[in-house]
C-alpha cells in the first residue's frame, strides 16, 4: 500500500518535471550574463536606410535569389546565422559588427566587416566574393549596422560568435559521431548530408558534399562546428547533445567529402 | 536454354533482398522512417540497374507499375468500403474519397501527403504512440500491406481545399504568420516553415505539409503534442515546440496555416 503511494508520488513528480521544467535550451547562455537583444523588426527606419536594411535582410534569408551570382552552393546566410542573424551563439550579426575591423590570422591582415563578408561568400557559400562596394555587401553591412544599434563596440559580447567548447576528454571520434548523426541529424540533413528539398527549394541545408560549404569555411574547423552544434542543433533542442557528442558529430561531418578550399588570390 | 521466368525469379536474390527491395522504397513497409534516405538512395540505384536489366530482357516494366496500380486500387477500395475486418470503416467517411478531410469535425486533409508520412502515422496510431480515439479503432485491423495501399492511394489523389466552418480572426492570423515565418526565438521556437517547408508545403518524406490544413485539426495536434497525447514526433521536436507555445499562439499558428492554400490541389 505504502509502496503504491510512493510510486504514485514519484510518478507525479516525474510527470510534473517533464511538463514544467522543460528548459528552452538556452542553459549555457543564461549563466548570469545578459544576452544583447537586437532591435525588433518593427524598428527598421523608414526612408532609404530602411530600404537598404530590408534589402540586406532579404539577401540574408534568401541569398540564392537576391545574390545568386556570388553563391556556389545550396546554403543561405541564415543556414548558419540562425534567426536571420539574431540568434546568440550562432554568430549573430550584432556580435560581429562591433568588433570589426579586426585582425585575422586566416589572411594575416586587419579585416573590415565587408572583407569578412567576402570570406563568407568564398568559403561558406563556396562562391565568389562580391566587391567591397557592391550593392550586396552594402545591403548586408547596413543590415548588420542596424541590428547592432545599442550594442557596445570593441568588446566580444556574450553570445557572439560560436560557443567555445572545451576540448573533450576523449579525442573527437568520427565513428561515434556517425552514430549520433544518424540518430539525431539525419532526419533533416539526410543520411548522406545532402539536406532536403521541398518542391525544388532547399529546405534543410546540405552539410557535406558538393552543395555544402568548402574546406576554407569556419565550419571546417571541428571546434567551431562543435560549438555551433552544441548550442543550436537539433533546431529547437539546442544544448541537448553532450559536449562529447557535439565534438564527435562535428568530427564526422568534417570528415566527409566537400569542395576544396579555393586557391589564395 | 534459359528459362526467362527463372531468371526473373532470381533477380531478388541477386540484389540480396526480398522481392520488395527492387521496387521503389515507397512500397517497402518495413523500413524505419528515420533511416529512410539511405535506403531510398540505394533502392533507387538498384531500381535503375533493375530497369537496365529488364530493358535487355525485353520490356517487363508493366509488371512493376501493375504492382503500383494494384496498391492504388486496393487503397481506393479500403478508402471506399474498409477492408472488411472488424472496426475498419471506410476512410472516406471522415477523410472523403479524395482526401480533403472534414474541417467541421477536424478530420485532416490527407490528399497529397507523402506515402511514407501517411504510412508512418497510421502505424504510430496502431502502436499507440499517436493518440487518436477514432483512428485507433479504425486502423487496428489494417495489415501493413493495407496501410501501404491506403497511403499510396491518398498520396496520389487530389482534392480542392474544403471550406472551414470557423471564421478566422485577422489579428490571430497576423500573429500566426509572424510565428510561422520568423519563429519565436525567445522561447527557442524556430519558424514553422523551416521544417514544414517554404509556405508550409512540407518537406518530403517525413515533414507533412500543413498549409491549407483545417484549423480544428491543427489546433488539436498542437494541444496533443503539448500535453503528451501525441508522442510519435521524431526526437520530441514538436512536443517541445508545442509545449512552449501559449494557447493564444497555438491558435494563431493554426489559423494562419488553415488560411493558406494547400499544395497538391490538381486533379487525379
Amino acid at each position: 500500500m505504502l509502496g503504491k503511494t510512493v510510486k504514485g508520488v514519484l510518478w507525479w513528480a516525474c510527470l510534473s518535471a517533464l511538463v514544467f521544467c522543460d528548459s528552452p535550451g538556452a542553459g549555457v547562455a543564461s549563466a548570469g550574463e545578459a544576452i544583447f537583444s537586437p532591435p525588433s523588426e518593427q524598428s527598421i527606419p523608414g526612408g532609404s536606410l530602411g530600404d537598404l536594411v530590408r534589402k540586406g535582410e532579404e539577401i540574408f534569408t534568401n541569398t540564392k535569389k537576391y545574390a545568386g551570382h556570388y553563391v556556389g552552393n545550396d546554403l543561405t546566410c541564415e543556414s548558419c546565422h540562425l534567426n536571420r542573424g539574431r540568434k546568440a551563439y550562432a554568430a549573430p550579426l550584432w556580435g560581429a559588427y562591433g568588433i570589426y575591423p579586426r585582425y585575422r590570422l586566416k589572411n594575416h591582415k586587419v579585416n573590415s566587416l565587408a572583407e569578412r563578408m567576402q570570406g563568407c561568400f568564398r568559403f561558406s557559400m563556396n562562391g565568389t566574393a562580391p566587391a567591397v562596394d557592391s550593392p550586396t555587401v552594402k545591403a548586408l553591412v547596413a543590415y548588420s549596422y542596424w541590428m547592432s544599434r545599442g550594442a557596445p563596440v570593441g568588446v566580444k559580447l556574450p553570445g557572439a560568435g560560436m560557443l567555445h567548447l572545451t576540448p573533450p576528454s576523449r579525442s573527437p571520434d568520427p565513428f561515434s559521431g556517425k552514430k549520433v548523426y544518424e540518430a539525431r541529424c539525419a532526419l533533416c540533413h539526410g543520411l548522406h548530408g545532402q539536406g532536403r528539398m521541398s518542391r525544388g527549394e532547399t529546405a534543410f541545408p546540405p552539410v557535406w558534399g558538393g552543395k555544402s560549404f568548402n574546406k576554407g569555411a569556419g565550419f571546417y574547423n571541428v571546434g567551431k562546428l562543435a560549438g555551433f552544434i552544441k548550442m543550436n542543433m537539433p533546431l529547437s533542442k539546442g544544448d541537448s547533445l553532450s559536449d562529447q557528442d557535439a565534438w564527435d558529430v562535428a568530427a564526422y561531418v568534417d570528415s566527409q567529402p566537400r569542395p576544396e578550399k579555393p586557391a589564395v588570390k | 536454354m534459359i528459362n526467362i521466368h527463372q531468371v526473373i525469379k532470381r533477380v531478388p536474390e541477386f540484389f540480396q533482398g526480398n522481392a520488395r527491395t527492387i521496387f521503389p522504397i515507397s512500397f517497402n513497409a518495413k523500413v524505419h522512417p528515420d533511416i529512410f534516405s539511405t535506403q531510398e538512395r540505394s533502392m533507387r540505384k538498384k531500381l535503375v540497374w533493375f530497369s537496365v536489366f529488364l530493358f535487355f530482357l525485353g520490356d517487363f516494366s508493366p509488371a512493376v507499375s501493375a504492382h503500383a496500380e494494384d496498391l492504388f486500387s486496393r487503397g481506393r477500395q479500403i478508402a471506399k468500403a474498409g477492408n472488411g475486418m472488424p472496426g475498419n470503416t471506410a476512410c472516406m467517411e471522415c477523410h472523403r474519397l479524395k482526401g480533403g478531410g472534414m474541417p467541421s469535425i477536424g478530420a485532416p486533409r490527407i490528399s497529397g501527403q507523402t506515402i511514407q508520412y501517411i504510412e508512418r502515422e497510421i502505424t504510430e496510431v496502431q502502436k499507440g504512440a499517436r493518440y487518436g480515439p477514432v483512428m485507433a479503432g479504425v486502423v487496428q485491423n489494417l495489415s501493413p500491406r493495407d496501410i501501404l495501399a491506403v497511403a499510396t492511394y491518398y498520396s496520389k489523389v487530389r482534392s480542392p481545399k474544403l471550406r472551414d466552418t470557423e471564421t478566422l480572426s485577422p489579428k490571430r492570423v497576423r500573429l500566426g504568420k509572424q510565428i510561422a515565418h520568423q519563429g519565436l526565438w525567445k522561447k527557442n521556437i524556430p519558424a514553422c516553415v523551416v521544417c514544414h517547408g517554404p509556405n508550409g508545403y512540407g518537406v518530403p518524406p517525413l515533414f507533412p505539409y500543413i498549409a491549407g490544413q483545417n484549423r480544428t485539426y491543427l489546433m488539436r495536434q498542437l494541444i496533443a503534442y503539448a500535453f503528451l497525447e501525441r508522442k510519435d514526433d521524431p526526437q520530441g521536436l514538436m512536443r517541445g515546440i508545442a509545449r512552449r507555445l501559449s494557447p493564444q499562439e497555438r491558435k494563431s499558428v493554426a489559423e494562419y496555416f488553415s488560411s493558406l492554400d494547400p499544395p497538391y490541389t490538381g486533379s487525379r
